[in-house]
């Protein structure tokens, strides 16, 4: 029961740090282009702040799941953390469109990072569930 | 007996700290093996494809591009551009001794696109004499092109039945290239009527340098392979010295340099493996050494509770397999997770041809980094497992050694 606590409140930090690294991470670590030389912006653009605000949301989820000490509340806040992930995974180039060629930043950096972060939370949210479970079980 | 069989296990779960470390530096170890050889084999991949992409043995330009490194930009490193010469050029060649297949080719770059701010790289051909692009074309498309049609390569984000605008005339994606590793990753393809109708554009647009120019009258280069009998030095040498105002080029000389910066960079990553491989083998055989003479008293008790010397070696051993097992997929999957979704930003950083391995050549670099990480675990542990099998026990319980 001690372990099954322990992996619990390790993957509930991990899910913190995740969603703070995807919300951060978008904005000044793997950023989409940069502005072009007339001042608007490229489509990538519009994914970026479309991830950084589901990496808002999923840095608050995990927030408020460390404070809270129900488990029923946990849960489902771990269990709407997954499509809420998921969604950011598809927002770079298929819910949004990005740039023109794979060389470019948005697509050679940003988007790569995203999916791999964004699977990582939805992964580390399953676990979590998996473990809280096996937690209540015993 | 049992016991002796789960123990190794045991003693890993037993020190996380000590087994964290040793699996860290086993990952690092197969990080290095799978990441280095799988960005070397991919660039000499790319090389290959380059070889095979440029598909011609002679390049004829206007002689004023040839003094300039702008062909070598677009042919080989994707940077867009155009220049044009006079069609009869390619009359006044094709005249020359020892022209096998020769074809002319339409460069023209667009302007930004309307989503970003990057130009592309356009490139007209006469399907009827292409001898180049055709081939690759024919593997991704296997019907002819028509007007405005055009043909996009492996890494622009357009597909098939997208509709691209260039010059204000929208093209239609007929096909996408394969991934070649190249400049042609980037370039879009189009016939001879396509090229024309948006060098037109361009000119109408004043969008184009070239204001004075007739397209149907200009070509940007000429691709030439030397008849049988001839070679390319031949062939350079007799454009060179009867064409005027034009410039042979031998294409396997343009790949001259890429080539050495390829020998270069494989010789650093090479070189930083091996520091790499040095520093943590010796740190490895370091950890084994102290581990077992804090734990000389553990094994001194399992030697008097049975166990045989042959079976304190293989404990020894067995621990640095499993974590040398455990670091080496963490490494190898670590490796696969940088080089797989980010090789355009290698290949950006490099500014060299990279074409990354098929499934089957990267599970073949996989499982080598695996092994390597492994063996060098249990390589580096023999030295102690052997001094453990020689411990005299009778000494260790008393304190003296």
């Amino acid at each position: 029961m001690k372990k099954s606590n322990t992996f619990e409140k390790l993957t509930e930090i991990i899910l913190v740090l995740l969603s703070v690294i995807l919300t951060a991470g978008v904005k000044f670590l793997f950023h989409a282009c940069g502005q072009k030389e007339d001042g608007s912006w490229m489509h990538c653009h519009d994914a970026e702040q479309t991830v950084f605000v589901l990496g808002i949301m999923l840095t608050v989820m995990s927030v408020l799941m460390l404070i809270f000490s129900e488990e029923k509340k946990k849960r489902w806040i771990k269990i709407i953390m997954i499509p809420t992930a998921l969604t950011a995974v598809f927002v770079p180039n298929i819910l949004i469109h990005m740039c023109m060629m794979k060389g470019m930043r948005c697509l050679s950096v940003m988007r790569p990072a995203v999916i791999i972060i964004s699977l990582l939370i939805a992964a580390a949210a399953a676990v979590s569930i998996y473990y809280g479970r096996k937690n209540k079980e015993s | 007996m049992s016991i002796f069989k789960s123990l190794p296990f045991r003693n890993i779960a037993g020190k996380p700290v000590r087994s964290f470390v040793l699996v860290l530096l086993t990952a690092l170890l197969s990080l290095t093996v799978m990441g280095g050889s799988l960005i070397v084999s991919s660039l000499r991949k790319g090389l290959d494809s380059l070889e095979a992409r440029l598909g011609a043995d002679v390049m004829v330009v206007p002689y004023e591009q040839a003094t300039k490194t702008k062909i070598e930009d677009i042919v080989l490193q994707g940077s867009t551009g155009y220049f044009y010469m006079d069609k009869t050029f390619m009359d006044k060649v094709a005249e020359r001794e020892g022209i096998g297949e020769i074809s002319p080719q339409f460069y023209l770059a667009s302007a930004s696109s309307s989503c970003c701010s990057i130009p592309v790289q356009i490139i007209g051909f006469d399907p009827e004499t292409d001898f180049t692009i055709s081939p690759w074309i024919k593997r991704s498309y296997g019907k002819e092109l028509g007007k405005l049609d055009v043909v996009v390569g492996n890494d622009l984000n357009a597909f098939v039945g997208d509709t691209l605008t260039f010059y204000g005339q929208e093209c239609h994606v007929a096909a996408k290239l394969d991934k070649t590793g190249t400049s042609y990753d980037t370039t879009v393809f189009a016939n001879a009527d396509t090229i024309k109708a948006l060098i037109q554009s361009s000119l109408d647009l004043k969008m184009n340098n070239f204001s004075d120019i007739d397209p149907d009258k200009v070509v940007s280069c000429i691709l030439i392979n030397a008849g049988e009998g001839y070679s390319a030095d031949e062939v350079v040498n007799d454009i060179n010295l009867h064409v005027k105002k034009v410039k042979a080029i031998k294409t396997k000389e343009m790949i001259t340099g890429i080539s050495d910066s390829l020998s270069g960079v494989s010789e650093v990553i090479g070189i930083l493996i091996a520091a790499v491989w040095i520093l943590g083998v010796v740190i490895l055989l370091l950890a084994f050494t102290m581990s077992v003479n804090e734990r000389k008293k553990e094994f001194a008790v399992l030697r008097v509770m049975g166990a045989s010397r042959r079976k304190l070696a293989a404990i020894v051993l067995q621990e640095a397999l499993i974590t040398g097992i455990i670091g080496g997929i963490a490494g190898v999957l670590l490796g696969l997770l940088i080089v797989l979704p980010f090789n355009s930003v290698i290949e950006e950083t490099l500014k060299l041809p990279f074409l990354l391995p098929g499934a089957g050549g990267i599970a073949v670099y996989s499982a080598a980094a695996l092994i390597a990480a492994a063996a060098a675990g249990a390589a580096a542990s023999g030295i102690s497992a052997f001094r453990i099998s020689r411990i005299d026990t009778g000494l260790i319980l008393r304190g003296e050694n």
